[in-house]
């Protein structure tokens, strides 16, 4: 199950959160941990560098793409490896959608194309779609071009 | 690259701060909403609108009942425009918004219409949309239409009925189960992603279904499944099939491992993990087979990505625990992940190259990690510290590099946990390695020089006073104590105090010496710092004559509480100042809570300073005490052993009843701990009947009454047996409770005059061969062995019949004999077919036994056991085989 995916600006502040099968009164204490663990750790990492933690059976992967750090957490089968997988999908398509990795401005500019992408990507915690291009025309409702 | 997104930032300055949703509210986007009525629909400015209720939704922000209810109807209008974007968006927004059941059948006949429309694209969102808003009824109405959309010729359609039926499998799984035959039909899909999703939604109707599992395994490892995604769950279905077909291992070649290994030279990343952690995962896993695994990840372990690395190191840190010398190649690799970026990378490496490394290499591996510690946070130190722990405990004759290696840390800066891990780790091993232990007090010492935590330092004090006399010099340690009395705040200078006292009871030739120092601290600021002085000065001066000899004084002064300290408690506040003192015997002794506390910590180590290794004797010494202050069972002599307390009455009832049972050469005495739970009640007289006709070799010699026993207040009353001398006899014994009950008047707490007498029905107790064993374990059972008469070995062979697991029957045989498992051997690794567990005990007499007992399991899961015992005593090597063979 992917629990979380979140995508917040430099300062920490949310600019979109998804959670599956997390109750939600947990959900605060998971959003200030992963703004505190990006906060410890991403400052100074490339652009897009993954960097990736474990905390009990959950698995982080986060990276910073532009201004925006994405963070996925996930367990069971969604391990380190599968979530390197759905994140570089997610950098990957917003990246597609925003031209370039973005500035806070871009991505809210393109807010609602993001939505559309990560709606396309998970699906109540499942990781469905990994090919950008697929994605992109998904969006469009588009047919894709292997189809 | 840089340059003009840094020109266009400044550029742009003033808008940087802007957002398009600086100041969004929701009611104004709610009006907003309304243009979604429009009947010349914007499809630009609806979609806008609908980004921004995304945006609210996405910051958590909620739409009551009404607003929800109001949004939905009117996104439901935007069905009318024909423009992609918008109608994609309307997707999204009504998954999001999860409309109520009543309000669902609105949007139902639209989105039926969409997914049985030309355009694939429509049908796909429909179907995901529908199958996310509708419940069982409606399910079964659009059934023929999702059973059709499965096997569509377009993969998009395919894939999105095949997830739907994930999701509704959780919900609806009778209906989706009836799809099996076109999912089952997905699964030849050529279209890579339908392939994967197909498979999953098989494999979980299918779960249940051992056999039909197989069958998919079986089929799908001979074809070749395109995507790596499908790949990776095929290999984890494998690795389930081969761990519940584990009876076929016995044949040699293990089923499947030839299409693992083959997984290993994939061309995607994941799959070759996959395969490679399944192998790793595999029961009784053999070196051969580990190896091919092993070699992949060591190629992760240079590779690029950190999450790659990660993942290897994390799986080889599995390894190690289990099959050490198979990780050992990858060695020179994950010491250069010491100096990893990423911390969790560099702490997973040190920790498993402390699990590989072997003695020789302890030396350059521990300056490699000084290096590490200093840049790392507390949580990841602790967890080398452990790691560090039990590599000397390991290899004992390197506790000097390792010890140092901890008192450097133990001088660093670092929080409270982290020091007390490390104070933790030097005790256990002054414990563990007796060389050790002059160097490690000396590190110990050092520290209290400049430890900023009371509790740490008062710690360390109480186990320097219990260890430090017994040393060869123990005047260097009197400097370090009394500096605390100097120099600390008041509850670390009155524990120094008790320190100073301990070394002057315990070293006659330092007493004068000490004396002068406690003279001094009756000066101190703090009273209870004077009082300790002037106890110990009154106490221990030899003109003072307090106490009775020597030994009754040091025994007063630094001996356990005889009483458990809850009741001590209990009792202290009950107390009224008054004229009569208080006097600690009117404390009662009944350990009930000692039961509880001993259960929460199964078998666990004592852990460093927190449980004082007194712990568990400490109660032996007050059922010492206890039984030789009735004069009684003063002929008894030494006590052998006392059993923990077996409870003979349900939890709350009104008596509550609990014995222990205390075994002595030629006698066994019952200890029954009773207490009375009602109130309005007193009980008098109160004795335990026992019937021991099912005892033979057991006769009753004295019966102790407990004269009252009042509401709340526990008491014992006794029962003593005489018994063939050395002999481990055993039987069972039932117990009957009887008493005079008197009413007590609530409002006065007087009880009546008269009482009647009554009786209550006790569980029977029983005395087993286990009773006459102490569990005493040996630090090198080799060595121990070796060191006893080959004469006195007794072998003998058992077969055990079918057993449910080997680990079982281990653990049974253990409780059977009552002795103490040595070297980690009762923990069985799981699927081994045979297995040697090593015991050690005292037995009755004080008899050192020790006990070499192999195991085999074959596939019809018989089990037979070879016994070998060796004693002191051949007489008693032949008792464990006679227990073993009666139980």
């Amino acid at each position: 199950m992917i629990l979380a995916v979140l995508f917040t600006n430099a300062d920490g502040n949310i600019l979109v959160e998804r959670f599956h099968g997390v109750p939600a009164e947990e959900r605060l204490h998971w959003r200030s941990f992963l703004v505190k663990l990006g906060a410890d750790n991403l400052k100074g990492a490339k652009n897009e560098e993954l960097l990736v933690a474990s905390h009990k059976s959950v698995f982080v992967v986060y990276t910073i793409l532009g201004d925006v750090c994405i963070y996925v957490v996930g367990k069971d089968e969604y391990d380190e490896l599968a979530l390197a997988e759905l994140i570089f999908v997610v950098t990957s398509s917003v990246k597609d959608v925003c031209g370039k990795p973005p500035t806070e401005r871009l991505f809210l500019d393109h807010y609602g194309k993001i939505c559309l992408c990560l709606d396309e990507i998970i699906w109540k915690g499942m990781l469905e779609n990994t090919d950008k291009d697929r994605i992109r025309r998904l969006m469009r409702l588009k047919a894709p071009t292997d189809a | 690259m840089a340059q003009p997104f840094v020109k266009k930032d400044d550029d742009l300055d003033e808008e940087e701060e802007y957002s398009p949703f600086h100041g969004i509210e929701k009611g104004a986007v709610l009006q907003d909403a309304r243009v979604f009525h429009d009947p010349q629909l914007d499809a630009r400015r609806c979609s806008q609108v609908i980004t921004k209720l995304l945006y609210l939704l996405n910051q958590g922000e909620t739409f009551t009942k009404v607003e929800a209810t109001e949004v939905f109807f009117a996104v439901t209008k935007l069905f009318q425009s024909k423009d992609t974007v918008l109608r994609r968006m309307v997707y999204l927004m009504i998954k999001e918004l999860s409309p109520s059941a009543d309000e669902v059948i609105i949007v139902t006949s639209s989105l039926m219409k969409d997914m049985n429309s030309k355009t694939d694209m429509y049908r796909a969102n429909a179907i995901r949309v529908l199958c996310r808003i509708i419940d069982g009824t409606l399910l079964t109405q659009i059934e023929r239409y999702l059973k059709q959309a499965i096997v569509d010729k377009n993969p998009i359609v395919a894939s999105a009925a095949l997830v739907s039926g994930v999701h509704l499998l959780q919900t609806n799984p009778e209906i989706v189960k009836r799809w099996s035959n076109e999912v089952q039909e997905a699964v030849q899909s050529r279209a890579a992603l339908v392939q994967f999703h197909a498979l999953a939604l098989l494999h979980q109707i299918r779960q249940n279904d051992r056999l039909a599992v197989s069958k998919l395994v079986t089929s799908l490892t001979k074809g070749s499944v395109r995507s790596p995604l499908a790949q990776c769950l095929l290999i984890r279905y494998t690795n389930q099939v081969i761990r519940e077909s584990s009876s076929n291992t016995q044949a040699g070649e293990r089923p499947f491992f030839d299409y693992l290994e083959s997984c290993l030279r994939h061309k995607a990343e994941m799959v070759v993990f996959e395969a490679a952690r399944a192998i790793t995962e595999l029961n009784g896993v053999t070196s051969r087979e580990l190896t091919p695994a092993i070699t992949v990840l060591q190629l992760f372990l240079s590779s690029s990505k950190p999450v790659l690395r990660f993942a290897a190191i994390r799986t080889l840190n599995k390894v190690a625990s289990t099959h050490p010398l198979a990780v050992t190649n990858c060695n020179i690799d994950m010491e250069s992940l010491i100096s990893d970026q990423n911390r969790s990378i560099a702490t997973l490496a040190i920790t498993t190259l402390l699990k590989t490394g072997n003695e020789s290499s302890v030396d350059r591996l521990m300056k490699q990690i000084t290096n590490f510690m200093s840049d790392i946070a507390d949580e990841f130190k602790i967890v080398v510290v452990e790691a560090i722990r039990s590599l000397c405990l390991k290899f004992p004759l390197k506790y000097r590099s390792l010890m140092n290696f901890l008192s450097n840390i133990l001088r660093e800066e670092g929080g409270f946990d982290y020091k007390k891990a490390i104070v933790d780790s030097i005790v256990i091993l002054i414990r563990d390695i007796p060389d050790a232990k002059e160097i490690g007090l000396f590190h110990l010492c050092e520290f209290i020089e400049d430890c900023e935590f009371t509790y740490l330092s008062t710690q360390i004090l109480h186990f320097l006073g219990n260890e430090g006399p017994k040393t060869s010099d123990p005047s260097k340690y009197i400097r370090y104590i009394y500096n605390r009395v100097i120099l600390e705040n008041a509850t670390v200078r009155a524990c120094a105090v008790s320190t100073l006292a301990k070394f002057g009871a315990m070293v006659d030739s330092l007493k004068p010496r000490i004396f002068v120092l406690l003279r001094r601290c009756l000066f101190d600021g703090d009273d209870e710092v004077r009082d300790r002085a002037t106890l110990y000065l009154n106490t221990l001066g030899s003109d003072a004559s307090v106490g009775g000899t020597d030994e009754d004084v040091k025994d007063f002064l630094f001996g356990p509480l005889d009483v458990p300290l809850v009741n001590l408690e209990t009792s202290l506040r009950n107390y009224e100042a008054s004229d009569i003192p208080f006097d600690i015997y009117s404390v009662p002794r009944e350990v009930k809570s000692q039961p509880l506390a001993e259960k929460k910590a199964p078998g666990k180590k004592t852990a460093g300073l927190g449980a004082p290794p007194s712990g568990p004797t400490s109660v032996v010494d007050a059922y010492e005490k206890l039984l030789s202050s009735i004069p009684e069972f003063s002929s008894f002599g030494k006590l052998f052993k006392s059993s923990s307390p077996v409870e003979l009455t349900e939890a709350e009832t009104e008596y509550s009843v609990n014995a222990v049972k205390h075994i002595f050469d030629g006698h066994v005495v019952f200890q029954y701990n009773c207490t009375n739970t009602i109130p309005e009640q007193l009980l008098e007289l109160v004795t335990v009947f026992v019937d021991a006709s099912e005892a033979e070799d057991f006769s009753e010699v004295v019966s102790k009454p407990l004269r009252t026993l009042p509401y709340d207040s526990p008491g014992q009353t006794f029962v003593a047996f005489e018994k063939p001398e050395g002999v481990p006899a055993t039987g069972k014994f039932s117990n009957l409770l009887k008493f005079v009950v008197k009413e007590v008047d609530p409002a006065t707490g007087e009880a009546e005059e008269d009482g009647v007498e009554d009786e209550y029905q006790l569980e029977d107790l029983e005395i087993v061969a286990a009773d006459y064993m102490l569990k005493v374990g040996v630090s090198n059972f080799k060595n121990a062995w070796e060191s006893m008469d080959p004469d006195n070995e007794r072998i003998d062979e058992y077969g055990l019949g079918v057993k449910e697991s080997l680990a079982e029957t281990v653990t049974a045989v253990i409780d059977i004999l009552g002795m103490q498992p040595c070297e980690g051997t009762e923990v069985v690794p799981s699927n081994s077919r045979s297995h040697t567990c090593l015991l050690s005990g005292i037995f009755v007499g004080n008899v050192k036994v020790l006990v070499r007992v192999s195991f085999g399991i074959d596939g019809s899961k018989q089990v037979a056991m070879k016994l070998a015992v060796r004693s002191e005593d051949p007489e008693v090597s032949e008792k464990i085989h006679e227990i073993v063979a009666d139980g």
